[in-house]
Formats: structure tokens, C-alpha cells, sequence
């Protein structure tokens, strides 16, 4: 509305400008100058306000959709499973999150307005054209259908430049992201050369797909040069013989030049709104496949009795995709109360077995029970609040150390971080630190050791009491003096656990050990009873005592 | 709710639009390219001249031919205007592509510099700085700055260009209109001036507000399980929802503020147009001035507002340019606390011996981690570092391969000081298995042959040595395997036994374990230290272990505690001394649960 109002102030001007000339030309002094020239003000004015309403308008729009869009695809982000995230890089979904979300903000907004503009200019001036006089912009308009076809092509190549451009980038933020995240490794290893080399390649890649792009969008001003030119020139020569005919008056061919001057933009922004209309729904469809790989929001309520702390795997197989099965007709079950050790040798499955039963990733049906349902059946929050989970490599995020372990859940107060992080083992630890549970994290827990984090982690498991616990290895980075001062307090904390280990001290004192290699559960029983039935379990608790007795020695 | 700890310290410095201290190193910069900037530059004089050819040409058009009724006369300026035009887009088009060539290679050059840059930092700088700001400064900041090239440095030399000649000229023909038209200038630059200042600081918080906000989304990538393990979707995404609505507000704000100045510019022009008409048409009245020259007036009049209308898109370019400049400079100037000296000194003979001497050292919450620790391992011995957790063990690698500098004292490698050794080659010299074990995108024989020289027979021995090479065999692809971001499709054994097997390829003169055999099964390790033992043969080992069971073999045990070595000796002397020791093995032999 706002625009069509625009649009028409805006056609007025050169109207005026072409009554004042014939004015002039007719009877000079009579003319009406300071009228023309009070109407040019107020078109000017009104065109000005006009434009910016809509401008409010549309751009405000076009934000507020680009907002929700983000926040729908965080919201979809929150859903995904590891799989999800080992299918799409960090960079790839970020990618996603700024410049595909930008690209339909600009569709929305700025594609609008020049979609709009772009209608209204040429319905507006065509008809003011026509007005003036048919013949003449017939001859205006000759050269449009050439200039039309001409942007369409430049945009087709536009397009498949920039996706190549954006390919090459993505493959250059990976190895940025990657490089730097590893840079310890980097440096131990001495691969600066290496990763210089890498990056230069992918650097290079960039520069001349970017070029490339550079190439073709170079002719863009230049184009809108030419249009403009073009329809001076037809206007000049074909306006100028008319006029010199006495077909139109001076004034006439002087609003011609403005109308033309007018439609110069829409005439080249009609293609590149094309363009970008092409890029906002490239875009839109990169983000929909994310946000299509959600899983269904239904599924995350907390409500409902909290499924008993009883786990069972029932004849479980289940391999990674493209991957021999790493768990083969899984049978076992942790009652209420129980301790359970699963132990075995590395890739025996141990972890999986976490990673299924927090449906991180997803079981077969009929395979994992928790309080006698199927997981797969049960809502993810109601699963999940059922149980805490703490994997082997201990996420941190750059907040404060209390934040971490609270995460913002209700109800838990600093007696609760506290009690958790005794039982933890790291209460001590963060107390001695100057700013104590205020202490930062730096990005991803990198200034605490990885015993350290590993703490941490516990503690945000123990934060609320969970009645099941399930714990991957996370003694791995801490000594033996801890390990048994963590394991007594967590019997007395948890009453439920399911204890994943491949230190059989850790496990010796559970009520039954589940012994896996190569994804077969091998032997099941408590410690005295796996020991007289002398098969993998006692092979390794005597290789253990060996060392021991070797030690003593 | 406490701010989450995205420190914004460099983010949100204040950007000037020009500031000629960075514009002379930005400068230096494109130095490198500068046959194609004066390429370019060399243009800007023909393109302005044939832009104002095109108005006198209608002028004379309309007043000696039009008016004239002179047919051959207008076609023969239409051909001229018509060669005028092809000639125009042909240097236009020239122009923009060597701008944007220029633009290209100076992003290319600077973002090799920075990486390289990075890549000499020391382990600190990365301990403080999230690596998604790092990103920002090699991905976008360096496309801001290219701007200050392409839309706006050369884009500003050319619009004075254009405005010099477009002055010129309308005081030529006419001096009393073209003052007239002038008059508008001071409202012009008082309209502009007022919004552009607000758009400036309106723009600023938009950038420190995406900045938080893609920090705080690449976090919760990075950290979705957890999110998801603790149900606490609805608490980050409230968390997110407020940036996200942050970032959308502020840009709202910047939005009206540059839509403002557009539209005030507009409208100013308008009104020049308006006081063409009124002042022109008194002037044509007294015949002292020709209706053609009245057109190209106007025309010229459009052709004055343009760039001036620009002039705050380009501000705000400049402004973005120069604050990433300003980000990007600062990062490059902060040179790295840990560098290979400029006179290096190369040990007599690299033995493989490792002597600590007195050495203090704080991370930067000045603790002292390490406090007069000293120690000596001879070449091929066996030593085992021992600690309860948080007692400095690994610090001590990360000082013995200078991953960090010492505090006070000093650590020597086969008696040359680490800090007087070529970086390269003492990290060459010093062999590090982590507990962290991380791998890169790419195939497994990539990880392993990091540095290219590897040679297919010391990864596939290397790999039989780690107990690896059954695991390759079982990938689907054997070494040509693609290992996707973190090494996802890999257990963490698996990666733990590949980054045993990289170490392996390196094949130094001092190996450290830093806790590495902690996530590997019993068996495996067995058979890893097996085949270590054959590896380890007259080579230095520094083994790092909180498993003591695992050290027993060692040559000598250095039992750390309060930042200093407490006792030392062999696993049955420390154990017959009763001291700290064999408290620790007590307890970790005997500690069972319940």
C-alpha cells in the first residue's frame, strides 16, 4: 500500500517536470513555476515517507521470519541424534544458521520490496508512458525483452558460481574449524606445514571460485549502465524526431527520461530479484532439509510417571550404518537397586550400549527396556529424565563451572551443587580455584584437565538425584586414590547403576559383571562367581593380579 | 541467569570509517596486487568522463537539433551517444572486475596470513580464545576488509572522481544554477551526518550481537548431547530465543536508521530537482539559459546525488572494513609467546635426554602448578611420572615440548634449552600420545602420515605395532577410509589406538604417554606395551599413567606432588620406603567397591 503510494509520488515527479518545461516553452511568464516546483516538494516528500513505511514494513517482516526461522532450527538442532550431527559438519550447520537464514531474510525482505517495486514500476510508469505518448514507448520499451533475457542468463550463471563459491568455502571453514580445534595436535606433531599446505589448497580453491563469481558479477553495474543508456539513446534519437516533427512537446520527451530512468532499475533488479529468489529458496530448501530431519516435537515431553530405574537389553544387535554389527544378541538386566559393570575390550561395544539406551542413537524396537517399556516407545523427556548418562568425553560449555553442573535445571540450589560435587570428587578442586564454582570454563573445558572435566560431568549427573545411573569409563583420566573415594560415595548417592569400565577393580565390587567381547556378551555373574568359571573375566582379573604381584615384587 | 562466558572483548571495538594507520598496513597489504589496483585506478578519469559525456550530449541534442528540427544532426549524436555507451560498459566492466580481483586476492593473502599466523601461536592464546571467533576473523572479518577495497576505498576515489567532474562541469555551464543546486550540499551532509552516526552505532551492536549469538549456536552444536541428556531443551532454547530476538531487534534498529538516510537523500534530491525547475525556469524566461541545458542539468543533478546517497552505504562498509581490520591487525600484531628463537642451538647429539632445572610455572590463574620441580631422564631410560590428579603431570609435557614456556627455571633437551631449539624439530625430537586422541577430517592414512613423508611401510608398521592393524583392516575401506568431523565413526579406542599408531610414525628420540593406554582394554594394552617395549628399546620414555599397575616396569618412578618431584627410585624402592608411593599403590591396588 505504502509502496503503491510511493511508486505513484514518485511518477508524479517527472510528470510535473515535463508541465512545468511545456509551461516554460509555451508562455513563459505566465507559467505557474512555484506550483511545479511546491508539487515536486511534496511529491518528493511524500515518496520519501511512503518508501520508508514500507521499508519498515517489509524489512521488519522479513526479520521477524528470519528470527523464527533460526529458532525453529535450533529447535530442530535440539532434536537431532549424534548420527545427525556426524552427518552434517558444525561448520556445514552453521553455515545454515547465518548465511542461508540471511539469504531468506533478503528473499523476504529485500525480495519483496523489489518484486513489488518492481510490478508497481512498470505497471505505473508503462501506463504514465503510454499516457504521454504509445508510440514512444513502444520505442522505450524495444530493447527490454533483449536486456531481460540478457539478465537471465547472467543470473543462471551467478547462481551456479556462487553454489560453487559456497562450496569451496564450506570445504575451507572445515579445515579452519578443525585445525584450530585441534591445534595441540597440530603443534605436537609439527604438521604446521601440513595444515598450511591444506589450508593454502582450499585458500587458492576459494580465491579463483570467487573470481569466477567476481567475473560474472562485474557486468551487473555495467549492465544497469547500459540500460539506462540504452533507453536515452532510443529516446533521444526516436523522442527527438518526434519532437522536432511536432508530434510531443519538449516537456514530454523530458518526462520519457525520467519514466526510463525510473524503469531502468526494476528492468535490471527484475532478474537479480529473480536471482535472489533463487538463492532464498535454495537456501530455504538447505534449511527445511534440517529442519526436516527432526525428529517429532511430540516426543520430548517430561510428563508421566518416570519409567522404574530397571534396565533391560533384550537379544540387542544393532550396528552403526555401514558398519559391522558392534552388538550381537545383547542380553542382560540391571534391577532397581543394582549395580551392574559391563566390561570388555575396546570396541567390544561397551559405550554403545549408553548410547542406546539414552536413545542418542536409535535402538532396534523390542531390544532396550527401562522399568519394563521399550525405549523406542517412550517420550525422550520422560527416557531421559529417567536416567544420567555421562559419556567419556565430558562436554563443558563456556559458562561458569556452577552453570555446568545446574545447567539451568529448577530447583536445584548451591546445596545440591555442592552435595553432587563432593560425591564427584572435584568439590576441593573448584574451591581452591580463585573465582571457585564462578570459575569459567574455557571453550569446551580446556582449562581443567581431563580428569577435571570428567568431574564436572558427574556432578551434573548427580546434580538431580537421578534414580538410574549410567556411567561410560569416567574414571578414565583419574588415578586409582580418586576412583575408589568416587565409586564409594556414588553407592551411597545413586541407587541404580549401570557402570560401563574396562578396569576390573572398578567393576569388582558390582552385583554382576556382563562381560562383552566382540559385541557378544561372553559371561555374566558377580566377581567370585565369573572367577571359578575361569573364562575371559578371570583371564583378565589374573592378568591384572600378575602385574600386581609383579609390582610387589 | 549469569552471562554465558563469550567474551566480546574484541568484537565490539569501535570502528572508525577510516583510520590511516590501518588503512597504510591495509595498504601494504594490496601492495602485492598493486598493478591491479593502478589498473584500475588508471580507468576511473575515462569512465568519468564518458558518464558526463552523456548529459551535454542530450543538450546538444535537444538545443541544436531538436529545437532545429535537424534529423541528421540528432542521428549523428545518437551514434555518438550510442558508441559513448558501449565504450562505457566496456571500462565499467573492466573496472569491477579488477576491483573484485583485487578484493579476491588480498582475502586470499590475508587469510593465508592469519592462518599461518595462528599456526605459530602458542597453547595458551587457544586456551583463552573460542575457536569460533578465530573462524570469524578468518572467514568474515577478512571479507569486510576486502570490501574496503572493492566497495569502498576505490569505490569512494572514484565517486570524488565523479563529483569533481559533475562540480566542474555545472559550474561551467551555468555557475548561478549550479550554486543554486549547491545550496542543498550543507542540508545534504547535515541529514546524512545525523543518521549515519546513528546507523554507525546502530550497526556495531549488530555485529557484537551476532557474534554472541553464533557463538553461543556453535556451542550448542558442539554440545547438543549434553543438552539433550539433561532434557534441558526448553532452558537453551529460551536461552538462544533471547539472543536470537537481540540480534533481530538491533538489526531492526540499523535498518531504520540506513532506510532513513536513503530516504532523506532521496527526498533531498527531489528537492534540488524542484529548485532546478523553479531558478532554471526563471533563467530560461530571461533566455540565459537553453531548455538542452536545463536537462543536463538535471541530469547531472541525479548523477551529483548518487554517490552522495552512497556515501553512507560505503561509510558503513568502511566502518565494517576497518573494525575488521582493526580485529584482524591486532590478532596478526599479537606476536606468539612461544617461537623458535632467532639463533637456534642444535644439541651435540640427539640423544634423547631430558632435564628439568628448577622450574616454576602458573597457568594464568596464577597457581603455581609446578613450583622448583627438577628432574633428569637419561637417554633410553624409562621413567614413569606419577601423581594424584591436578599435580602438574601433564603440564609437564606440554612445557617439555614448548607447548607452553616455564615460568622460571629452565627444561633441557639433550642440553640445549627447548627455548633455544627450532620449534620443528624439537617437537619432531619429542613424541607425544595424548589422552585427548584427535583426528582430522580426511582418510586414516592422512592422520598417520601427517606430514606427508610417513611412507606406506612405516604407517602399515606402526600400525601392527599400535595393535591397529586389525581395526583398519575391519574399516570398510582400509586406510583409504574417510574419517568424518571429531573421527565420529570411530570408538574412542579405536581413535585412541590410531593416535598411538601416528606417534609411532613420527618414531622420536623421547616418547611421552601421557595417560594414553587409559581407554584401551586390558588385552589390548598388553599387547601395545608388548609391542612398545620393542619401540621403546633405546628410546627415552616419559609415561604418564594414574593407573600405577601399568608403570611397574618403568626404570625409575618420579612421584610428583606440590609441584615438585616428592620421591624417586624404583617401583621396589618406593614401595620399601613407605612414603607417598606406596600410599598411592596401596590405594589403587586395593580399592574395591562396597
Amino acid at each position: 500500500m505504502c509502496l503503491a503510494i510511493a511508486t505513484g509520488l514518485s511518477l508524479l515527479i517527472p510528470w510535473t517536470v515535463k508541465h512545468a518545461i511545456d509551461a516554460l516553452a509555451a508562455d513563459g511568464a505566465a507559467a505557474p513555476l512555484a506550483h511545479y516546483v511546491g508539487l515536486i516538494v511534496f511529491c518528493a516528500v511524500g515518496n520519501g515517507a511512503a518508501r520508508l513505511a514500507s521499508r519498515f514494513a517489509i524489512a521488519g517482516a522479513a526479520q521477524h521470519v528470519a528470527a523464527d526461522l533460526l529458532a525453529r532450527l535450533y529447535a530442530a538442532l535440539q532434536t537431532f541424534p549424534p548420527s545427525a550431527f556426524a552427518r552434517y559438519t558444525t561448520g556445514d550447520l552453521m553455515a545454515r544458521a547465518t548465511s542461508d537464514v540471511s539469504a531468506v531474510r533478503s528473499l523476504v525482505g529485500f525480495g519483496t520490496i523489489s518484486a513489488a517495486s518492481t510490478v508497481l514500476a512498470f505497471v505505473g510508469a508503462l501506463a504514465a508512458m503510454m499516457a504521454v505518448d504509445p508510440w514512444l514507448t513502444v520505442w522505450a520499451m524495444a530493447p527490454s525483452p533483449v536486456l531481460v533475457l540478457l539478465v537471465r542468463r547472467y543470473n543462471a550463471l551467478v547462481t551456479t558460481r556462487t553454489h560453487a563459491m559456497q562450496d569451496r568455502l564450506g570445504e575451507l571453514s572445515t579445515i579452519v574449524q578443525e585445525r584450530l580445534a585441534g591445534m595441540g595436535v597440530v603443534r605436537a606433531y609439527t604438521m604446521e606445514a601440513r595444515a598450511a599446505a591444506e589450508f593454502a589448497g582450499a585458500n587458492a580453491a576459494l580465491r579463483d571460485a570467487s573470481a569466477e563469481l567476481a567475473r560474472t558479477q562485474a557486468h551487473f553495474t555495467p549492465l544497469m549502465g547500459l540500460v539506462t543508456g540504452l533507453g536515452t539513446l532510443v529516446i533521444l534519437w526516436a523522442g527527438g524526431t518526434a519532437v522536432a516533427s511536432g508530434r510531443i512537446t519538449l516537456g514530454a520527451l523530458v518526462a520519457f527520461t525520467g519514466y526510463l530512468g525510473y524503469l531502468a532499475w526494476p528492468t535490471v533488479a527484475l532478474g537479480f530479484t529473480l536471482a535472489l529468489g533463487r538463492r532464498g529458496l535454495a537456501s530455504m530448501e538447505r534449511i527445511q532439509q534440517v529442519l526436516g530431519d527432526a525428529r517429532t516435537a511430540a516426543d520430548d515431553t517430561a510428563a508421566g510417571v518416570a519409567p522404574e530405574a530397571a534396565v533391560r537389553f533384550a537379544n540387542l544387535t544393532f550396528a552403526y550404518e555401514g558398519r559391522p554389527p558392534v552388538l550381537r544378541g545383547v542380553s542382560f538386566e540391571v534391577r532397581p537397586g543394582e549395580l551392574v559393570a559391563v566390561v570388555g575390550p575396546t570396541g567390544s561395544g561397551k559405550s554403545t550400549l549408553g548410547l542406546l539406551l539414552a536413545r542418542l542413537w536409535e535402538p532396534p524396537p523390542r531390544t532396550v527396556f527401562l522399568g519394563g517399556v521399550d525405549v523406542t516407545t517412550l517420550p525422550l523427556g520422560r527416557l531421559r529424565s529417567a536416567l544420567a548418562w555421562v559419556p567419556q568425553d565430558a562436554f563443558l560449555f563456556s559458562r561458569a563451572l556452577a552453570d555446568n553442573v545446574t545447567l539451568g535445571r529448577d530447583g536445584l540450589g548451591e546445596g545440591d551443587v555442592r552435595r553432587a560435587a563432593t560425591t564427584a570428587g572435584i568439590a576441593e578442586e573448584v574451591a581452591a580455584f580463585p573465582a571457585g564454582w564462578d570459575t569459567v570454563v574455557g571453550e569446551r573445558g580446556l582449562t581443567l584437565s581431563g580428569g577435571q572435566r570428567q568431574r564436572v560431568a558427574l556432578a551434573r549427573a548427580l546434580a538431580a538425584a537421578p534414580p538410574l545411573l549410567v556411567l561410560d569409563d569416567v574414571f578414565a583420566n583419574v588415578d586409582a586414590a580418586k576412583e575408589g573415594e568416587i565409586l564409594a560415595g556414588l553407592r551411597a548417592a545413586a541407587p541404580t547403576i549401570l557402570l560401563m569400565t574396562h578396569r576390573l577393580r572398578a567393576a569388582q565390587g558390582a552385583d554382576r559383571i556382563v562381560v562383552l567381547d566382540e559385541g557378544r556378551v561372553v559371561e555374566t555373574g558377580a566377581h567370585a562367581a565369573l572367577l571359578a568359571a575361569d573364562g575371559l573375566y578371570a583371564r583378565l582379573w589374573r592378568m591384572q593380579r600378575l602385574e600386581e604381584e609383579i609390582a610387589r615384587a | 541467569m549469569p552471562e554465558p562466558a563469550i567474551h566480546e572483548e574484541h568484537d565490539d571495538v569501535l570502528g572508525r570509517a577510516f583510520d590511516r594507520r590501518l588503512a597504510g598496513r591495509l595498504w601494504a597489504t594490496a601492495r602485492a596486487h598493486h598493478r591491479l589496483v593502478w589498473g584500475s585506478v588508471a580507468l576511473f578519469p575515462f569512465i568519468t568522463l564518458l558518464e558526463l559525456a552523456q548529459p551535454y550530449l542530450l543538450k546538444i541534442a535537444i538545443d541544436d537539433h531538436i529545437l532545429h528540427a535537424d534529423w541528421t544532426g540528432l542521428t549523428a549524436v545518437a551514434v555518438v551517444y550510442a558508441a559513448v555507451l558501449g565504450a562505457l560498459y566496456g571500462l565499467r566492466l573492466m573496472e569491477a572486475f579488477l576491483m573484485a580481483l583485487t578484493g579476491q586476492r588480498v582475502i586470499h593473502d590475508l587469510r593465508a596470513r592469519l592462518f599461518e599466523h595462528l599456526l605459530r601461536l602458542e597453547a595458551g592464546f587457544f586456551d583463552r580464545t573460542p575457536v569460533g571467533r578465530l573462524m570469524t576473523r578468518v572467514l568474515s572479518d577478512v571479507e569486510a576488509v576486502s570490501e574496503a577495497f572493492t566497495s569502498g576505498l576505490f569505490a569512494v576515489v572514484a565517486d570524488v572522481v565523479t563529483l569533481v567532474g559533475v562540480v566542474a562541469i555545472m559550474l561551467w555551464m551555468d555557475w548561478r544554477l549550479a550554486l543554486v543546486t549547491f545550496a542543498i550540499v550543507p542540508v545534504l551532509f547535515a541529514v546524512a551526518g545525523y543518521f549515519r552516526i546513528r546507523a554507525r552505532d546502530a550497526y556495531r551492536e549488530v555485529r557484537r550481537r551476532l557474534a554472541r549469538l553464533n557463538a553461543f549456536l556453535q556451542e550448542s552444536i558442539q554440545g547438543m548431547a549434553v543438552i539433550q541428556l539433561f532434557a534441558r531443551e526448553a532452558h537453551e532454547r529460551a536461552e538462544f530465543q533471547q539472543r536470537n530476538e537481540d540480534y533481530r531487534r538491533s538489526l531492526f534498529t540499523s535498518t531504520r536508521f540506513e532506510a532513513s538516510l536513503y530516504a532523506g537523500v532521496e527526498a533531498l534530491g527531489s528537492v534540488a530537482l524542484a529548485l532546478l525547475v523553479w531558478y532554471g525556469g526563471g533563467r530560461i524566461l530571461d533566455g540565459a539559459l537553453t531548455f538542452g541545458a536545463l536537462v543536463a542539468f538535471i541530469q547531472y543533478t541525479n548523477r551529483f546525488f548518487l554517490p552522495i546517497r552512497d556515501l553512507g552505504a560505503k561509510y558503513t562498509v568502511m566502518q565494517a572494513a576497518m573494525a575488521s581490520a582493526e580485529r584482524i591487525y591486532s590478532l596478526l600484531d599479537r606476536g606468539p609467546e612461544v617461537e623458535t628463537p632467532r639463533a637456534t642451538r642444535a644439541p651435540a647429539a640427539a640423544a634423547g635426554r631430558v632435564a628439568f632445572e628448577g622450574v616454576w610455572f602458573a597457568y594464568a590463574d596464577e597457581r603455581w602448578v609446578l613450583a622448583d620441580c627438577s628432574f633428569t631422564v637419561t637417554p633410553g631410560e624409562h621413567v614413569a611420572l606419577v601423581g594424584t590428579t591436578g599435580e602438574g603431570k601433564s603440564t609437564c609435557v606440554r612445557l617439555l615440548n614448548r607447548t607452553w614456556d616455564v615460568g622460571r627455571g629452565r627444561v633441557l633437551v639433550d642440553g640445549v634449552d627447548v627455548r633455544e631449539w627450532d620449534l620443528g624439530r624439537l617437537r619432531r625430537h619429542v613424541g607425544v600420545i595424548f589422552q585427548d586422541p584427535v583426528l582430522f577430517t580426511g582418510s586414516v592414512e592422512s592422520n598417520l602420515t601427517l606430514d606427508g613423508d610417513g611412507g606406506r611401510v612405516a604407517v602399515e608398521r606402526a600400525l601392527s605395532a599400535a595393535n591397529a592393524a586389525a581395526l583398519v583392516e575391519r574399516l570398510p575401506q582400509g586406510l583409504a577410509t574417510p574419517l568424518v568431523e571429531r573421527a565420529a565413526n570411530l570408538s574412542h579406542g579405536e581413535r585412541q589406538l590410531l593416535a598411538i599408531a601416528r606417534a609411532l610414525v613420527y618414531n622420536p628420540a623421547i616418547l611421552v604417554l601421557d595417560e594414553a593406554t587409559s581407554s584401551v582394554d586390558p588385552e589390548s594394552e598388553r599387547m601395545i606395551r608388548d609391542a612398545m617395549a620393542r619401540l621403546m628399546a633405546g628410546r627415552t620414555t616419559i609415561t604418564i599413567a594414574h593407573r600405577l599397575s601399568t608403570i611397574h616396569d618403568a626404570d625409575r618412578i618420579l612421584v610428583l606432588h606440590r609441584g615438585r618431584i616428592h620421591e624417586e627410585g624404583t617401583h621396589a624402592a618406593l614401595l620399601k620406603r613407605g612414603g607417598l608411593y606406596a600410599r598411592l599403590h596401596e590405594l589403587g591396588a586395593g580399592a574395591a567397591l562396597g
